[in-house]
């Protein structure tokens, strides 16, 4: 007798407790109430960042291009980045539209740290005029200097066979997969070989700033590759 | 490759620098830079809204019209700008395109416009971005099937192909009542005998009062066994017809058999044959009574009647998912609330609540809040669940039925709108008919006038013919004498449509009757001509006539004089007596029934009648208006 007693007290308990906090659970959703101090409903993320570079004149005086050129870098760059700066992202996107067949991404990564000098996260316009300056209308040495500086990831001044590595295969796989004759595993590896025999002048394992200007500047394919995009602005 | 990206390639190639140095063989040598022409401004003018924007803005895109060369069509050298007569509102949203990359559908903008302002500046509408694409399409698609709509109700409405078998005839009347009156009676028959049926299902089980050496009511069906029995027999027999008949003239008798009306059909009279043949066996008798139920689904038969019901039929149809995801809802909420339920009132004593398919029960009527009564709980518990079932059961009902409602609004509404149409087609048709014949009369006036310069040099103009043509005339002109060349290319002409209409009845009416069939193909063909040459004559005979109303007016008049004085002259010389049988001579109006039979009496002359030779004459006063039945 006192079991169904204690039955159906329990049981009505039981059934209470779970309609209080299903209760409970239902408000909070509805957003009347809320249990954690932070605020209900998401925290839109205004991208703040907004970025407006230096007047023409100053971008005049750092960069080699003159004022109309300027003038239509900023337009090309604004349209695709109205908020004025790259990320890491939209940068990749960019330039993987170029190169449908394969991945950019990695690529795009480093050439993205190669113009991102100031280390900030994003490409601000200056950064990015200023990259194409060198590019564009810089000596050869500054050439050299900017392309060793985009293979040397960790920026200590030396290019090891890793990075060299790195550097190959982001380079390979922009070509994807359908190419003639096939790519096989090893073929990034093999050209690192062939570009350290040609670079590393001390077989130290590793190629130094100087020995990569010599060598470049003694290799004929290489100077007039160099000169090959001097009229694309 | 998006139009903004095209402005980084610069930045692209710059960046294959990087490649240089890793490179195992030399590079190719870079595209002849085509020394670019200064980045200009490019003035557009579209409909006196000037657009203006880069010159390498538009040439992005260079397989449309305004990045190709094609846009140097437009160039007006006068003020040094492209201009375009086009809508400026929707070359705003072409522009933009140029210079996003993106192509947006504005939502106030006609689906039709837009899409030929697209098709003008030859941009593919599939590249329309996601944020405007579906509703591009939904507009597109229903345009599409209001344009399919007409169509179909016009093909129906169409004149009848002449030679159609008496099978199609069949099926047409079936189809449409409107066509035939025939098939308008056929189907208030039918309609008759449902509701009659009906009717005879609902009443036999009222109770009708006592019979001798009895206690206990009886039905009516009972009482009037064989009263009802023979309307029964009546109504399925006229079921029957009905069906073997739409069988018979169905064009594809599987497709018949298999759609729904037909299965309705047949449930509808099969239990009465069942029944015929099932007397006799008392075991099944109880099945018998069974199958009377099936009895009720006659009054199914009236959806080919009612558009309204058919509507109700194909918005379920439609709406197949949303009723599912209603039942499913339904179900899961009847599954849980009853389990809690009946374990809530587990305890109590005498609970009604025996087992959990039996709070099924309690559950559906408390969710649809119907509330019975004739369970409830008594527990605490037991109610606060039964508060909960409640209120949750009235908003797991309210969500679909929404979408069902906007579901049957719609098609509801596309059918208002089949309606409206074809009411509205016959003024639309009077006035096409009107515009047509217009046409034909300003043409034939022309050509009356045009004829008369020929002949005579001064054109005698109408001064009211005159205020007419002053709105468009040199198109006019060099429209007339277009269709002139076309004539005279031919070796036809034109006529009006009155003279084409009975020309027509008259090699229709050529092949009906027994007699003298050629005689009268003979004439009819001559018919042809003499009706253009009926109008030359005259206008020979009428040459300063004021041409008020029109050409058809004058030709009306005329061909009335021509018929009024006919019958008088037929009454006398009438020598052909079958001509005289065929024809009953209606000398009140202008009307006559006529096979075109050449009189081989001898030529009567006419007031009219110029001289010309008589027998083409004849046979053209012999053409007269037929009364369409």
């Amino acid at each position: 007798m006192l079991n169904v007693l204690w039955e159906t007290e329990g049981l009505q308990a039981v059934g209470i407790v779970v309609l209080v906090c299903a209760s409970l659970k239902l408000l909070h959703l509805l957003g009347l109430i809320n249990f954690s101090e932070d605020s209900v409903e998401d925290e839109l993320e205004l991208s703040a960042v907004r970025h407006r570079p230096e007047g023409l004149e100053q971008l005049e005086a750092l960069t080699r291009f003159n004022r109309k050129e300027l003038q239509i870098l900023y337009r090309g760059f604004k349209n695709e980045c109205p908020s004025g700066v790259v990320n890491e992202d939209t940068f990749k996107v960019i330039y993987s539209q170029f190169f449908p067949q394969g991945d950019a991404s990695m690529y795009a990564h480093f050439l993205f740290n190669a113009f991102d000098t100031d280390k900030d996260g994003s490409v601000s316009f200056e950064d990015f005029v200023m990259g194409l300056s060198i590019l564009l209308r810089g000596s050869v040495q500054e050439k050299l200097n900017w392309a060793f500086n985009l293979y040397d990831i960790n920026k200590d001044g030396y290019i090891t066979k890793e990075e060299m590595l790195d550097i190959m295969k982001a380079i390979y796989d922009m070509m994807g997969k359908c190419t003639y004759p096939l790519l096989k595993d090893d073929t990034p590896r093999q050209h690192v070989e062939i570009f350290f025999q040609k670079m590393d002048k001390n077989k130290d394992g590793v190629v130094t700033i100087d020995e990569f200007i010599d060598c470049c500047q003694n290799d004929e394919n290489i100077m007039r590759s160099m000169q090959l995009f001097e009229n694309v602005i | 490759m998006a139009a903004g990206v095209a402005a980084w390639l610069p930045f692209a190639r710059a960046a294959a620098i990087g490649w240089m140095p890793v490179a195992s063989a030399p590079m190719p040598t870079p595209p002849p830079d085509n020394r670019r022409k200064q980045d200009g401004l490019i003035l557009l003018n579209v409909s006196g809204q000037k657009f203006q924007t880069w010159r390498n803005t538009l040439e992005r895109y260079p397989d449309t019209l305004l990045g190709s060369t094609e846009r140097e069509f437009f160039f007006h050298e006068e003020t040094n700008e492209y201009f375009f007569d086009r809508d400026p509102d929707i070359f705003r949203h072409i522009l933009n395109f140029y210079r996003t990359g993106k192509l947006h559908y504005p939502r106030q903008e006609c689906i039709s416009a837009y899409d030929e302002e697209l098709a003008f500046f030859g941009i593919i509408p599939e590249i329309i971005g996601d944020c405007c694409y579906e509703e591009y399409k939904d507009r597109r698609r229903e345009n599409q099937e209001r344009i399919q709509d007409d169509e179909d109700s016009e093909n129906q409405n169409d004149m009848v192909p002449p030679d159609m078998t008496f099978r199609e005839t069949m099926w047409r009347a079936f189809e449409n009542p409107h066509t035939s009156t025939m098939a308008l009676v056929f189907y208030y028959v039918t309609g008759f005998f449902i509701a009659v049926s009906v009717m005879a299902n609902v009443v036999e089980t009222v109770p009708c009062g006592t019979l001798q050496n009895r206690v206990k009511q009886v039905s009516c069906g009972e009482r009037y066994a064989l009263a009802f029995f023979c309307l029964d027999t009546a109504c399925v027999m006229i079921f029957t017809v009905e069906y073997l008949l739409r069988l018979m003239a169905a064009p594809s008798r599987w497709n018949f058999i298999k759609s729904v009306m037909s299965v309705i059909d047949v449930v509808a009279i099969m239990p009465y044959y069942i029944g015929l043949v099932m007397t006799d066996n008392e075991d099944v008798s109880g099945a018998f009574v069974t199958l009377r139920v099936f009895r009720v689904f006659r009054i199914f038969k009236f959806s080919r009647h009612s558009a309204g019901l058919r509507i109700l039929g194909y918005t379920l149809k439609s709406c197949a998912s949303e009723l599912g995801f209603l039942l499913f809802s339904l179900t899961m909420a009847i599954i849980i609330f009853a389990t809690v339920m009946f374990y809530a009132e587990k305890g109590s004593s005498a609970s009604k609540f025996t087992s959990i398919p039996a709070a099924f029960w309690y559950t559906i009527v408390t969710m649809t809040t119907l509330g019975y009564g004739d369970m409830v709980p008594k527990t605490i518990v037991g109610k606060i669940v039964g508060s909960v079932c409640s209120l949750s059961g009235v908003l797991v009902i309210a969500l679909p039925v929404p979408v069902i409602v906007s579901n049957f609004s719609r098609i509801y509404h596309q059918s208002q709108r089949a309606d409206k149409r074809r009411a509205q087609k016959k003024t639309k048709l009077g006035r096409i008919a009107a515009r047509k014949s217009g046409g034909t009369s300003a043409y034939l006036q022309y050509k009356s006038n045009g004829l008369l310069s020929d002949l005579i040099d001064e054109v005698t103009v109408d001064p009211s013919q005159a205020l007419v043509c002053k709105a468009n005339p040199m198109f006019d002109t060099h429209h007339n004498h277009l269709l002139h060349c076309l004539e005279k290319t031919t070796n036809h002409e034109f006529v009006d449509e009155q003279t084409f209409e009975t020309s027509l009845l008259e090699v229709s009416m050529a092949k009906h009757p027994p007699h003298s069939p050629s005689l009268s193909s003979g004439s009819s063909s001559q018919g042809l001509s003499c009706c253009s040459r009926r109008n030359k004559r005259k206008s020979f005979n009428v040459p300063n006539s004021n041409m008020t109303g029109g050409h058809r007016n004058s030709i009306q008049e005329l061909s009335t004089i021509h018929i009024r004085e006919r019958p008088i002259t037929n009454s006398r010389s009438s020598l052909n007596a079958k001509f005289e049988e065929t024809v009953p001579l209606n000398c009140k109006q202008p009307y006559i029934t006529a096979a075109v039979i050449t009189l081989p009496t001898p030529p009567v002359t006419t007031p009219e009648n110029d001289g010309s030779a008589s027998s083409p004459d004849y046979s053209q006063a012999n053409i007269v208006r037929v009364s369409a039945l």
